[in-house]
Protein backbone atom coordinates (compact mmCIF):
# COMPACT_ATOMS: atom_id res chain seq x y z
CA UNK A 1 0.00 0.00 0.00
CA UNK A 2 1.74 3.08 -1.24
CA UNK A 3 0.87 6.52 -2.54
CA UNK A 4 1.81 7.46 -6.08
CA UNK A 5 2.53 11.17 -5.70
CA UNK A 6 2.02 11.94 -9.39
CA UNK A 7 -1.41 10.35 -9.23
CA UNK A 8 -2.04 12.04 -5.90
CA UNK A 9 -1.48 15.56 -7.28
CA UNK A 10 -3.19 14.60 -10.52
CA UNK A 11 -6.27 13.63 -8.53
CA UNK A 12 -6.21 16.96 -6.71
CA UNK A 13 -6.04 18.80 -10.02
CA UNK A 14 -8.70 16.50 -11.46
CA UNK A 15 -11.04 17.26 -8.59
CA UNK A 16 -10.43 20.99 -8.81
CA UNK A 17 -11.22 20.85 -12.55
CA UNK A 18 -14.27 18.72 -11.84
CA UNK A 19 -15.41 21.17 -9.18
CA UNK A 20 -15.08 24.04 -11.64
CA UNK A 21 -16.93 22.18 -14.41
CA UNK A 22 -19.70 20.96 -12.16
CA UNK A 23 -20.15 24.40 -10.68
CA UNK A 24 -20.39 25.84 -14.16
CA UNK A 25 -22.47 23.20 -15.89
CA UNK A 26 -24.48 21.59 -13.12
CA UNK A 27 -24.77 23.36 -9.79
CA UNK A 28 -25.13 26.87 -11.14
CA UNK A 29 -27.67 25.91 -13.76
CA UNK A 30 -29.69 23.61 -11.53
CA UNK A 31 -29.74 26.12 -8.68
CA UNK A 32 -30.66 28.87 -11.14
CA UNK A 33 -33.52 26.79 -12.50
CA UNK A 34 -34.71 25.97 -8.98
CA UNK A 35 -34.51 29.61 -7.93
CA UNK A 36 -36.37 30.66 -11.07
CA UNK A 37 -39.04 28.07 -10.38
CA UNK A 38 -39.22 29.14 -6.76
CA UNK A 39 -39.60 32.76 -7.84
CA UNK A 40 -42.29 31.73 -10.30
CA UNK A 41 -44.12 29.76 -7.62
CA UNK A 42 -43.76 32.66 -5.20
CA UNK A 43 -45.10 35.00 -7.87
CA UNK A 44 -47.97 32.63 -8.52
CA UNK A 45 -48.67 32.38 -4.82
CA UNK A 46 -48.60 36.14 -4.56
CA UNK A 47 -50.89 36.35 -7.56
CA UNK A 48 -53.15 33.72 -6.04
CA UNK A 49 -53.20 35.58 -2.74
CA UNK A 50 -53.96 38.82 -4.54
CA UNK A 51 -56.68 37.09 -6.53
CA UNK A 52 -58.04 35.60 -3.34
CA UNK A 53 -58.03 38.99 -1.68
CA UNK A 54 -59.75 40.47 -4.71
CA UNK A 55 -62.25 37.63 -4.69
CA UNK A 56 -62.86 38.13 -0.98
CA UNK A 57 -63.28 41.85 -1.52
CA UNK A 58 -65.64 41.19 -4.41
CA UNK A 59 -67.51 38.63 -2.34
CA UNK A 60 -67.83 41.11 0.52
CA UNK A 61 -69.03 43.77 -1.92
CA UNK A 62 -71.52 41.32 -3.40
CA UNK A 63 -72.66 40.39 0.10
CA UNK A 64 -73.18 44.05 0.92
CA UNK A 65 -75.05 44.60 -2.34
CA UNK A 66 -77.19 41.56 -1.65
CA UNK A 67 -77.99 42.82 1.82
CA UNK A 68 -78.80 46.26 0.38
CA UNK A 69 -81.01 44.65 -2.24
CA UNK A 70 -82.76 42.55 0.37
CA UNK A 71 -83.26 45.59 2.58
CA UNK A 72 -84.54 47.58 -0.39
CA UNK A 73 -86.73 44.68 -1.43
CA UNK A 74 -88.15 44.48 2.09
CA UNK A 75 -88.66 48.23 2.15
CA UNK A 76 -90.38 48.11 -1.24
CA UNK A 77 -92.56 45.25 -0.07
CA UNK A 78 -93.53 47.17 3.04
CA UNK A 79 -94.18 50.28 0.96
CA UNK A 80 -96.27 48.22 -1.45
CA UNK A 81 -98.18 46.73 1.47
CA UNK A 82 -98.79 50.20 2.90
CA UNK A 83 -99.84 51.52 -0.53
CA UNK A 84 -102.13 48.54 -1.06
CA UNK A 85 -103.63 49.03 2.40
CA UNK A 86 -104.16 52.71 1.73
CA UNK A 87 -105.60 51.95 -1.71
CA UNK A 88 -107.90 49.36 -0.16
CA UNK A 89 -108.99 51.89 2.43
CA UNK A 90 -109.63 54.45 -0.29
CA UNK A 91 -111.59 51.92 -2.34
CA UNK A 92 -113.58 50.90 0.71
CA UNK A 93 -114.28 54.52 1.54
CA UNK A 94 -115.26 55.18 -2.06
CA UNK A 95 -117.47 52.08 -2.12
CA UNK A 96 -118.98 53.15 1.19
CA UNK A 97 -119.64 56.60 -0.19
CA UNK A 98 -121.13 55.11 -3.34
CA UNK A 99 -123.28 52.78 -1.28
CA UNK A 100 -124.36 55.70 0.89
CA UNK A 101 -125.03 57.77 -2.19
CA UNK A 102 -127.03 54.96 -3.81
CA UNK A 103 -128.80 54.29 -0.56
CA UNK A 104 -129.70 57.94 -0.19
CA UNK A 105 -130.78 58.14 -3.78
CA UNK A 106 -132.79 54.99 -3.40
CA UNK A 107 -134.29 56.27 -0.16
CA UNK A 108 -135.04 59.56 -1.82
CA UNK A 109 -136.57 57.77 -4.80
CA UNK A 110 -138.53 55.52 -2.51
CA UNK A 111 -139.74 58.44 -0.44
CA UNK A 112 -140.61 60.38 -3.54
CA UNK A 113 -142.38 57.40 -5.00
CA UNK A 114 -144.20 56.85 -1.76
CA UNK A 115 -145.26 60.48 -1.62
CA UNK A 116 -146.37 60.38 -5.23
CA UNK A 117 -148.25 57.22 -4.55
CA UNK A 118 -149.85 58.73 -1.46
CA UNK A 119 -150.65 61.88 -3.36
CA UNK A 120 -152.27 59.90 -6.11
CA UNK A 121 -153.99 57.77 -3.54
CA UNK A 122 -155.21 60.84 -1.76
CA UNK A 123 -156.41 62.31 -5.02
CA UNK A 124 -158.06 59.12 -6.01
CA UNK A 125 -159.52 58.48 -2.56
CA UNK A 126 -160.75 62.07 -2.37
CA UNK A 127 -162.43 61.78 -5.73
CA UNK A 128 -163.92 58.44 -4.88
CA UNK A 129 -165.10 59.55 -1.47
CA UNK A 130 -166.50 62.69 -3.00
CA UNK A 131 -168.31 60.74 -5.64
CA UNK A 132 -169.52 58.14 -3.16
CA UNK A 133 -170.61 60.78 -0.71
CA UNK A 134 -172.48 62.57 -3.48
CA UNK A 135 -174.24 59.41 -4.52
CA UNK A 136 -174.99 58.36 -0.96
CA UNK A 137 -176.38 61.76 -0.16
CA UNK A 138 -178.41 61.72 -3.35
CA UNK A 139 -179.68 58.20 -2.93
CA UNK A 140 -180.44 58.29 0.75
CA UNK A 141 -181.39 61.92 1.42
CA UNK A 142 -182.02 63.36 -2.02
CA UNK A 143 -179.40 66.00 -1.27
CA UNK A 144 -176.74 67.49 -3.57
CA UNK A 145 -173.23 67.45 -2.21
CA UNK A 146 -172.14 70.69 -3.74
CA UNK A 147 -175.21 72.37 -2.38
CA UNK A 148 -174.48 70.97 1.02
CA UNK A 149 -170.95 72.22 0.87
CA UNK A 150 -172.20 75.64 -0.16
CA UNK A 151 -174.61 75.45 2.73
CA UNK A 152 -171.83 74.66 5.10
CA UNK A 153 -169.73 77.50 3.78
CA UNK A 154 -172.62 79.88 3.91
CA UNK A 155 -173.49 78.73 7.41
CA UNK A 156 -169.92 79.39 8.46
CA UNK A 157 -169.96 82.72 6.64
CA UNK A 158 -173.19 83.69 8.31
CA UNK A 159 -171.89 82.48 11.66
CA UNK A 160 -169.03 84.98 11.41
CA UNK A 161 -169.64 88.15 13.36
CA UNK A 162 -169.06 91.54 11.79
CA UNK A 163 -165.58 91.91 13.16
CA UNK A 164 -164.44 88.59 11.78
CA UNK A 165 -166.04 89.25 8.44
CA UNK A 166 -164.30 92.63 8.24
CA UNK A 167 -160.99 91.09 9.10
CA UNK A 168 -161.59 88.45 6.46
CA UNK A 169 -162.18 91.10 3.88
CA UNK A 170 -159.36 93.34 5.17
CA UNK A 171 -161.40 96.39 5.99
CA UNK A 172 -160.53 99.61 4.19
CA UNK A 173 -159.15 97.97 1.12
CA UNK A 174 -160.88 98.82 -2.11
CA UNK A 175 -161.48 96.71 -5.20
CA UNK A 176 -161.22 93.46 -3.29
CA UNK A 177 -162.00 90.04 -4.68
CA UNK A 178 -163.24 86.91 -3.03
CA UNK A 179 -162.07 83.79 -4.81
CA UNK A 180 -164.04 80.62 -4.58
CA UNK A 181 -161.92 77.62 -5.44
CA UNK A 182 -163.11 74.13 -6.11
CA UNK A 183 -161.48 70.99 -7.43
CA UNK A 184 -164.30 70.72 -9.97
CA UNK A 185 -165.92 73.07 -12.30
CA UNK A 186 -168.58 74.88 -10.25
CA UNK A 187 -171.95 74.57 -11.98
CA UNK A 188 -173.61 77.81 -12.94
CA UNK A 189 -176.67 77.31 -10.76
CA UNK A 190 -174.51 76.68 -7.76
CA UNK A 191 -172.55 79.77 -8.58
CA UNK A 192 -175.72 81.80 -8.82
CA UNK A 193 -177.07 80.48 -5.52
CA UNK A 194 -173.77 81.12 -3.78
CA UNK A 195 -173.67 84.62 -5.25
CA UNK A 196 -177.14 85.37 -4.08
CA UNK A 197 -176.47 84.08 -0.60
CA UNK A 198 -173.15 85.79 0.03
CA UNK A 199 -173.50 89.13 -1.70
CA UNK A 200 -175.77 90.68 0.95
CA UNK A 201 -172.92 90.31 3.39
CA UNK A 202 -170.34 91.88 1.19
CA UNK A 203 -169.51 95.46 0.46
CA UNK A 204 -170.54 96.62 -2.98
CA UNK A 205 -167.06 96.84 -4.49
CA UNK A 206 -166.17 93.24 -3.64
CA UNK A 207 -166.26 90.85 -6.56
CA UNK A 208 -166.69 87.07 -6.39
CA UNK A 209 -164.56 84.96 -8.69
CA UNK A 210 -164.73 81.23 -9.29
CA UNK A 211 -161.80 79.07 -10.21
CA UNK A 212 -160.91 75.46 -10.45
CA UNK A 213 -158.00 74.45 -8.27
CA UNK A 214 -156.43 71.01 -7.87
CA UNK A 215 -155.07 72.11 -4.54
CA UNK A 216 -158.49 72.18 -3.00
CA UNK A 217 -159.14 68.54 -2.53
CA UNK A 218 -162.79 67.62 -2.97
CA UNK A 219 -164.11 70.71 -1.32
CA UNK A 220 -164.62 74.41 -1.49
CA UNK A 221 -162.50 77.28 -0.40
CA UNK A 222 -163.43 80.91 0.16
CA UNK A 223 -160.31 83.04 0.00
CA UNK A 224 -159.71 86.78 0.33
CA UNK A 225 -156.51 88.62 0.95
CA UNK A 226 -154.76 85.86 2.86
CA UNK A 227 -157.84 84.72 4.85
CA UNK A 228 -159.92 81.77 3.90
CA UNK A 229 -162.99 79.84 4.87
CA UNK A 230 -162.95 76.29 3.58
CA UNK A 231 -164.36 72.84 3.73
CA UNK A 232 -162.85 69.83 2.14
CA UNK A 233 -162.51 66.17 2.73
CA UNK A 234 -158.77 66.70 3.27
CA UNK A 235 -159.03 65.95 6.97
CA UNK A 236 -160.79 62.72 6.24
CA UNK A 237 -158.26 61.87 3.59
CA UNK A 238 -155.42 62.65 6.01
CA UNK A 239 -156.92 60.31 8.52
CA UNK A 240 -157.35 57.66 5.86
CA UNK A 241 -153.78 58.17 4.69
CA UNK A 242 -152.48 57.87 8.21
CA UNK A 243 -154.26 54.61 8.74
CA UNK A 244 -153.29 53.32 5.35
CA UNK A 245 -149.62 54.19 5.99
CA UNK A 246 -149.80 52.52 9.38
CA UNK A 247 -151.19 49.36 7.77
CA UNK A 248 -148.41 49.40 5.17
CA UNK A 249 -145.71 49.71 7.83
CA UNK A 250 -147.25 46.89 9.77
CA UNK A 251 -147.28 44.63 6.72
CA UNK A 252 -143.67 45.52 5.95
CA UNK A 253 -142.61 44.71 9.50
CA UNK A 254 -144.36 41.36 9.35
CA UNK A 255 -142.68 40.52 6.06
CA UNK A 256 -139.26 41.53 7.42
CA UNK A 257 -139.83 39.39 10.51
CA UNK B 1 -12.80 -9.57 -16.37
CA UNK B 2 -10.30 -8.74 -13.76
CA UNK B 3 -8.42 -5.46 -13.84
CA UNK B 4 -7.01 -5.59 -10.36
CA UNK B 5 -5.63 -8.96 -9.41
CA UNK B 6 -6.72 -10.56 -6.20
CA UNK B 7 -3.30 -10.02 -4.72
CA UNK B 8 -3.25 -6.36 -5.74
CA UNK B 9 -4.68 -4.18 -3.04
CA UNK B 10 -5.12 -0.96 -5.07
CA UNK B 11 -5.81 0.00 -8.69
CA UNK B 12 -2.68 2.15 -8.39
CA UNK B 13 -0.79 -1.04 -8.96
CA UNK B 14 -2.35 -1.45 -12.42
CA UNK B 15 -0.02 0.81 -14.37
CA UNK B 16 -1.06 1.48 -17.92
CA UNK B 17 1.61 3.95 -18.90
CA UNK B 18 4.83 5.10 -17.21
CA UNK B 19 7.37 7.61 -18.33
CA UNK B 20 9.79 9.17 -15.90
CA UNK B 21 7.69 10.28 -12.92
CA UNK B 22 4.54 10.35 -15.03
CA UNK B 23 2.45 7.31 -14.26
CA UNK B 24 -0.96 6.64 -15.78
CA UNK B 25 -2.61 3.90 -13.77
CA UNK B 26 -6.16 2.50 -13.50
CA UNK B 27 -7.05 4.94 -10.72
CA UNK B 28 -6.39 7.92 -12.90
CA UNK B 29 -8.12 6.49 -15.96
CA UNK B 30 -11.26 5.57 -14.05
CA UNK B 31 -11.25 8.97 -12.35
CA UNK B 32 -11.20 10.61 -15.78
CA UNK B 33 -14.03 8.35 -16.87
CA UNK B 34 -16.10 9.32 -13.87
CA UNK B 35 -15.31 13.01 -14.41
CA UNK B 36 -16.23 12.76 -18.07
CA UNK B 37 -19.45 11.01 -17.18
CA UNK B 38 -20.38 13.63 -14.61
CA UNK B 39 -19.54 16.58 -16.86
CA UNK B 40 -21.22 15.14 -19.98
CA UNK B 41 -24.20 14.08 -17.92
CA UNK B 42 -24.44 17.58 -16.43
CA UNK B 43 -24.27 19.14 -19.87
CA UNK B 44 -26.98 16.83 -21.17
CA UNK B 45 -29.24 17.32 -18.16
CA UNK B 46 -28.84 21.09 -18.04
CA UNK B 47 -29.16 21.51 -21.81
CA UNK B 48 -32.91 22.08 -21.64
CA UNK B 49 -33.70 23.12 -18.12
CA UNK B 50 -37.30 23.82 -17.35
CA UNK B 51 -38.45 26.42 -14.87
CA UNK B 52 -42.09 25.40 -15.16
CA UNK B 53 -43.99 22.79 -13.25
CA UNK B 54 -43.13 20.04 -15.77
CA UNK B 55 -39.50 18.94 -15.94
CA UNK B 56 -37.52 15.99 -17.25
CA UNK B 57 -36.70 12.96 -15.10
CA UNK B 58 -32.97 13.67 -15.17
CA UNK B 59 -33.50 17.29 -14.20
CA UNK B 60 -35.79 16.12 -11.44
CA UNK B 61 -33.13 13.67 -10.20
CA UNK B 62 -30.41 16.30 -10.27
CA UNK B 63 -32.64 18.80 -8.52
CA UNK B 64 -33.38 16.26 -5.81
CA UNK B 65 -29.66 15.60 -5.32
CA UNK B 66 -28.70 19.27 -5.41
CA UNK B 67 -31.54 20.29 -3.11
CA UNK B 68 -30.63 17.44 -0.73
CA UNK B 69 -26.97 18.49 -0.53
CA UNK B 70 -27.97 22.15 -0.03
CA UNK B 71 -30.42 21.15 2.63
CA UNK B 72 -27.78 19.11 4.50
CA UNK B 73 -25.34 22.02 4.31
CA UNK B 74 -28.05 24.43 5.38
CA UNK B 75 -28.74 22.31 8.45
CA UNK B 76 -25.15 22.81 9.60
CA UNK B 77 -24.37 26.38 8.69
CA UNK B 78 -26.62 29.36 9.15
CA UNK B 79 -25.34 31.17 6.08
CA UNK B 80 -23.05 30.72 3.10
CA UNK B 81 -24.64 27.56 1.74
CA UNK B 82 -23.72 28.57 -1.80
CA UNK B 83 -20.06 29.09 -0.73
CA UNK B 84 -19.53 25.51 0.49
CA UNK B 85 -21.96 23.81 -1.84
CA UNK B 86 -19.70 23.41 -4.96
CA UNK B 87 -16.87 21.88 -2.94
CA UNK B 88 -18.98 19.54 -0.83
CA UNK B 89 -21.26 18.74 -3.75
CA UNK B 90 -18.35 17.86 -6.01
CA UNK B 91 -16.83 15.57 -3.39
CA UNK B 92 -20.18 13.88 -2.82
CA UNK B 93 -20.99 13.39 -6.51
CA UNK B 94 -17.47 12.18 -7.39
CA UNK B 95 -17.35 9.67 -4.55
CA UNK B 96 -20.95 8.58 -5.16
CA UNK B 97 -20.41 8.05 -8.89
CA UNK B 98 -17.09 6.27 -8.26
CA UNK B 99 -18.69 3.92 -5.75
CA UNK B 100 -21.96 3.19 -7.55
CA UNK B 101 -20.41 1.91 -10.79
CA UNK B 102 -18.68 -0.92 -9.02
CA UNK B 103 -21.42 -3.27 -10.16
CA UNK B 104 -20.11 -2.92 -13.74
CA UNK B 105 -17.68 -5.75 -14.49
CA UNK B 106 -14.16 -4.47 -15.22
CA UNK B 107 -14.75 -1.23 -13.37
CA UNK B 108 -12.60 -0.40 -10.38
CA UNK B 109 -13.63 2.44 -8.12
CA UNK B 110 -10.94 5.15 -7.99
CA UNK B 111 -11.96 5.60 -4.34
CA UNK B 112 -10.62 2.12 -3.57
CA UNK B 113 -7.16 3.66 -4.07
CA UNK B 114 -5.52 5.24 -1.07
CA UNK B 115 -3.95 7.83 -3.40
CA UNK B 116 -7.38 9.10 -4.40
CA UNK B 117 -8.81 9.13 -0.89
CA UNK B 118 -5.65 10.81 0.37
CA UNK B 119 -6.00 13.44 -2.32
CA UNK B 120 -9.63 13.98 -1.31
CA UNK B 121 -8.68 14.19 2.37
CA UNK B 122 -5.84 16.62 1.70
CA UNK B 123 -8.27 18.82 -0.19
CA UNK B 124 -10.51 18.79 2.85
CA UNK B 125 -7.51 19.38 5.08
CA UNK B 126 -6.69 22.58 3.23
CA UNK B 127 -10.23 23.62 2.47
CA UNK B 128 -11.30 23.68 6.13
CA UNK B 129 -8.78 26.35 7.27
CA UNK B 130 -9.34 28.28 4.04
CA UNK B 131 -13.05 28.54 4.69
CA UNK B 132 -12.42 29.21 8.39
CA UNK B 133 -9.98 32.05 7.68
CA UNK B 134 -12.24 33.45 4.96
CA UNK B 135 -15.09 33.53 7.42
CA UNK B 136 -13.41 34.57 10.65
CA UNK B 137 -10.02 36.01 9.69
CA UNK B 138 -6.59 34.52 10.37
CA UNK B 139 -6.33 35.52 14.03
CA UNK B 140 -9.76 34.43 15.02
CA UNK B 141 -9.28 31.15 13.21
CA UNK B 142 -5.89 30.49 14.82
CA UNK B 143 -7.30 31.38 18.22
CA UNK B 144 -9.54 28.34 17.89
CA UNK B 145 -6.47 26.15 18.25
CA UNK B 146 -5.81 27.63 21.67
CA UNK B 147 -9.26 27.23 23.10
CA UNK B 148 -10.11 26.68 25.82
CA UNK B 149 -6.37 26.99 26.79
CA UNK B 150 -3.08 26.89 24.89
CA UNK B 151 -2.49 23.37 26.26
CA UNK B 152 -5.07 22.15 23.77
CA UNK B 153 -3.07 23.42 20.76
CA UNK B 154 -1.18 20.13 20.15
CA UNK B 155 -4.38 18.18 20.49
CA UNK B 156 -6.12 20.41 17.99
CA UNK B 157 -3.21 19.93 15.53
CA UNK B 158 -3.21 16.20 16.07
CA UNK B 159 -6.96 16.22 15.60
CA UNK B 160 -6.58 17.94 12.25
CA UNK B 161 -4.14 15.35 11.01
CA UNK B 162 -5.87 12.36 12.50
CA UNK B 163 -9.28 13.23 11.08
CA UNK B 164 -7.71 13.77 7.66
CA UNK B 165 -6.08 10.40 7.92
CA UNK B 166 -9.32 8.91 9.16
CA UNK B 167 -11.22 10.36 6.19
CA UNK B 168 -8.76 8.87 3.74
CA UNK B 169 -8.42 5.48 5.36
CA UNK B 170 -12.17 5.09 6.09
CA UNK B 171 -13.17 5.56 2.48
CA UNK B 172 -10.27 3.57 1.09
CA UNK B 173 -10.72 0.75 3.61
CA UNK B 174 -14.41 0.35 2.97
CA UNK B 175 -14.16 0.34 -0.80
CA UNK B 176 -11.03 -1.72 -1.03
CA UNK B 177 -12.29 -4.33 1.43
CA UNK B 178 -15.59 -4.52 -0.40
CA UNK B 179 -13.85 -5.18 -3.72
CA UNK B 180 -11.62 -7.79 -2.16
CA UNK B 181 -14.64 -9.47 -0.52
CA UNK B 182 -16.40 -9.56 -3.89
CA UNK B 183 -13.32 -10.99 -5.58
CA UNK B 184 -12.90 -13.67 -2.91
CA UNK B 185 -16.60 -14.56 -2.99
CA UNK B 186 -16.50 -14.88 -6.78
CA UNK B 187 -13.68 -17.32 -6.40
CA UNK B 188 -15.39 -19.32 -3.66
CA UNK B 189 -19.10 -19.14 -4.53
CA UNK B 190 -19.55 -17.61 -7.98
CA UNK B 191 -23.38 -17.68 -7.74
CA UNK B 192 -25.86 -15.73 -5.62
CA UNK B 193 -23.62 -14.43 -2.83
CA UNK B 194 -21.59 -12.04 -5.02
CA UNK B 195 -24.88 -10.50 -6.22
CA UNK B 196 -26.04 -9.88 -2.66
CA UNK B 197 -22.66 -8.40 -1.83
CA UNK B 198 -22.86 -6.16 -4.93
CA UNK B 199 -26.20 -4.83 -3.70
CA UNK B 200 -24.68 -4.29 -0.30
CA UNK B 201 -21.75 -2.61 -2.03
CA UNK B 202 -24.11 -0.07 -3.60
CA UNK B 203 -25.44 0.76 -0.16
CA UNK B 204 -21.94 0.98 1.29
CA UNK B 205 -20.83 3.22 -1.56
CA UNK B 206 -23.78 5.56 -1.01
CA UNK B 207 -23.24 5.66 2.73
CA UNK B 208 -19.51 6.31 2.36
CA UNK B 209 -20.12 9.17 -0.05
CA UNK B 210 -22.63 10.63 2.36
CA UNK B 211 -20.30 10.20 5.34
CA UNK B 212 -17.37 11.80 3.54
CA UNK B 213 -19.45 14.79 2.46
CA UNK B 214 -21.13 15.19 5.84
CA UNK B 215 -17.84 14.96 7.74
CA UNK B 216 -16.31 17.50 5.40
CA UNK B 217 -19.22 19.81 6.08
CA UNK B 218 -18.96 19.19 9.82
CA UNK B 219 -15.28 20.16 9.74
CA UNK B 220 -16.02 23.28 7.70
CA UNK B 221 -18.89 24.20 9.99
CA UNK B 222 -16.74 23.74 13.09
CA UNK B 223 -14.03 25.91 11.57
CA UNK B 224 -16.40 28.69 10.55
CA UNK B 225 -18.84 28.71 13.45
CA UNK B 226 -17.16 27.28 16.54
CA UNK B 227 -16.16 30.65 17.90
CA UNK B 228 -19.61 32.21 17.38
CA UNK B 229 -21.29 29.25 19.00
CA UNK B 230 -18.92 29.47 21.98
CA UNK B 231 -19.75 33.12 22.44
CA UNK B 232 -23.49 32.56 22.19
CA UNK B 233 -23.58 29.47 24.32
CA UNK B 234 -25.95 30.05 27.26
CA UNK B 235 -24.19 30.20 30.64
Amino acid sequence: MHIDWFVFFSQIVNLLILMFLLKKFLFGRIVGAMDAREAKIAARFAEAERSQEEAETAAAACERKLQDLEARHEEMLNQARRDAEAYRERLLEKAREEVDFLKNRWSEALRSERENFLQELRQLAGNQIYAITRRVLKDLAGLDLEERIVDVLLTRWVALDEEERRRFLSEGAEGQQITVSCAYEIPADIQRRFQESIVPYLPEDVEVAYERSEDVLSGWELRADGHKIAWSIKDYIDSLEERFYGALQEAAQERKA
Amino acid sequence: MEVVAINQISPDQVILFAWSFVTINATLVYSWLIMALLVIGSLLVTRNLSTDRTLSRWQNLMEVIVAGIRSEIGDMVKEGVNTYFPFVGTLFLFILASNLFTFIPGYVAPTSSLTTTAALSIMVFFAVPMYGIAKQGVLEYLKEYFRPTFIFFPFHVMGEFSRTLALAVRLFGNLMSHEKVIAILLAVTPLFFPVVMQILGLLIGLIQAYIFAILTMVYIASATQSHEETEHKPK
